[in-house]
């Protein structure tokens, strides 16, 4: 409970106030534009909710994955750094390389992806989440 | 705009006076009288003009109800051009394939500063969400997911060696799916950000691309939203500016991508039926069909071409040169897809 408005309760009585008294008074050429505000407004909201926790909990998993390379076989994993740019990045060569094709690895790799894009979904357009 | 709105300074009244004057020419009329002419909503590389014109001889005597197609004043030079696409109309229309027939060309840009052509207008409603959410528009599903399908399969029948086509389109790559499997890593290196879960998905086509490449005319945009419904009935495709050489699955994974179900998610075909009237209509005339293991893996080609295309979206926004919600929220549209092929690919790794 807060004394005063955060930034998620402003952008909820603004999308409040966008839905119950200017989408009604808009003429039918700029009604699209007042539902895509509407939508932003939604999407920023759920961003500010839980995209830092998704980033974070993203990159921590990236770092496993890449920890779980077998690095005497292929060579180490290079350019590996700390922030989520770079692990993604990182990951995103040693997919391309096939480093991630097969078994144990493409198994991590697709449980962390089908996580990733579950959360942001969520965040983006969470009418399109199927029922888990 | 129409002829009472606009004074005679105003560009679209002078490029309508120059139009009318052409097409006098073209048909081979005495004269020509331009009654209606008006921006049709919708376009932002081509402009489509309604355009109903009124001739009083000569073998197009009569009254006509046409389109004019050109380019945006602010075009990009990523598709087609306009006699390209027009090369392609013709030989579909020629090959029974639904699509406005059309009728004339004008590759002089001394005519209205750029090349134009004129269609057929066709009657019928595109809407995506309308198709897919409204029954009287749609009363039998099946039967335009069968009409969809045949009508895919004759533009499917056209396949190079094809001299006319192959001057608009040039000539076709040896492997669609790889070569597009490059074209998108290469953008992808342009951009800031990294992205996991296309690059797996990319990946996963290269390993499993088709070995049994085949080649014809494919249209690269043929889903709902893209053809006109008249009566419940297919009257025709539109928008050609994509059109190449490709692989035709890639037309019937696109088609039944969930991307592009609009209010029907559920209904493989296009939002408006299940896939096996569509597929059952492709095979009638094609004599083949999809398999799933070829809709799954031209469905994740779908969405990683969507997903491209929405970042490029993403960026004319982001890097300055075209400030707009609508292009910022396509590139939002990304984490959908992402997800999808990640259901896809897991789908078939079970």
């Amino acid at each position: 409970m807060n004394d005063i408005s955060d930034a998620v309760d402003l952008l909820a009585t603004a999308r409040e106030a966008l839905t119950d008294e200017i989408l009604p008074l808009l003429p039918k050429e700029r009604r699209y534009v007042g539902l895509m505000i509407n939508n932003v407004i939604g999407i920023a909201t759920r961003e500010l909710q839980s995209g830092a926790t998704a980033t974070a909990d993203e990159a921590e998993r990236i770092a496993q994955l890449l920890q779980g390379q077998p690095n005497a076989a292929n060579g180490p994993i290079e350019g590996r750094e700390a922030d989520l740019e770079g692990l993604r990045r990182t990951l995103c060569s040693a997919i391309r390389s096939g480093r991630f094709d097969a078994g144990n690895a493409r198994d991590a790799l697709a449980a962390h992806l089908a996580r990733t894009t579950r959360d942001w979904v969520a965040i983006s357009n969470p009418k399109a989440l199927r029922s888990a | 705009m129409t002829l009472a709105a606009t004074s005679e300074t105003d560009p679209a009244v002078q490029a309508e006076a120059a139009i009318e004057r052409w097409l006098k020419d073209a048909t081979g009329a005495s004269g020509l009288r331009v009654t209606r002419f008006e921006l049709l909503p919708g376009g932002a590389i081509q402009e489509n003009w309604l355009l109903d014109v009124s001739i009083p001889d000569g073998p197009w005597s009569g009254d006509h109800a046409w389109v004019l197609r050109t380019n945006a004043a602010s075009s990009v030079a990523a598709s087609l051009s306009r006699a390209e696409e027009y090369a392609v109309l013709r030989v579909a229309h020629a090959h029974a394939v639904a699509v406005p027939q059309p009728l004339f060309l004008c590759e002089d840009t001394a005519v209205t500063g750029r090349e134009f052509f004129v269609m057929e207008r066709l009657n019928g409603i595109a809407v995506g969400h309308r198709l897919t959410r409204e029954a009287a528009l749609v009363p039998d599903g099946d039967a335009l997911a069968g009409e969809l399908g045949a009508n895919l399969a004759r533009l499917h029948s056209i396949a190079p060696p094809h001299p006319e086509l192959e001057r608009a389109l040039g000539r076709p790559r040896a492997n669609h799916a790889t070569a597009c499997i490059a074209e998108y890593r290469a953008y992808l290196d342009t951009l800031f950000d990294a992205y996991p879960t296309i690059e797996y998905a990319l990946r996963w086509c290269e390993v499993h691309a088709p070995n049994d490449a085949r080649t014809t005319l494919i249209h690269r945009d043929y889903r709902t939203g893209n053809y006109l419904v008249d009566g419940g009935r297919l009257a025709g495709v539109l928008d050609w500016e994509f059109a190449g050489w490709g692989d035709p699955r890639e037309d019937l994974g696109w088609f039944t991508a969930r991307c592009w179900r609009f209010a029907g998610p559920d209904r493989e075909a296009g939002g408006i039926a299940s896939v096996e009237p569509f597929l059952h209509g492709y095979a009638s005339v094609a004599g083949w069909s999809a398999s799933r293991a070829d809709l799954d893996y031209w469905q994740v080609m779908a969405h990683l071409r969507w997903a491209i295309i929405a970042l490029q979206q993403a960026q004319r926004h982001l890097s300055g040169g075209e400030r707009s919600l609508e292009l910022a929220l396509t590139g939002r549209i990304v984490h959908e897809l992402e997800y999808e092929m990640v259901h896809i690919i897991e789908g078939r790794s079970r």
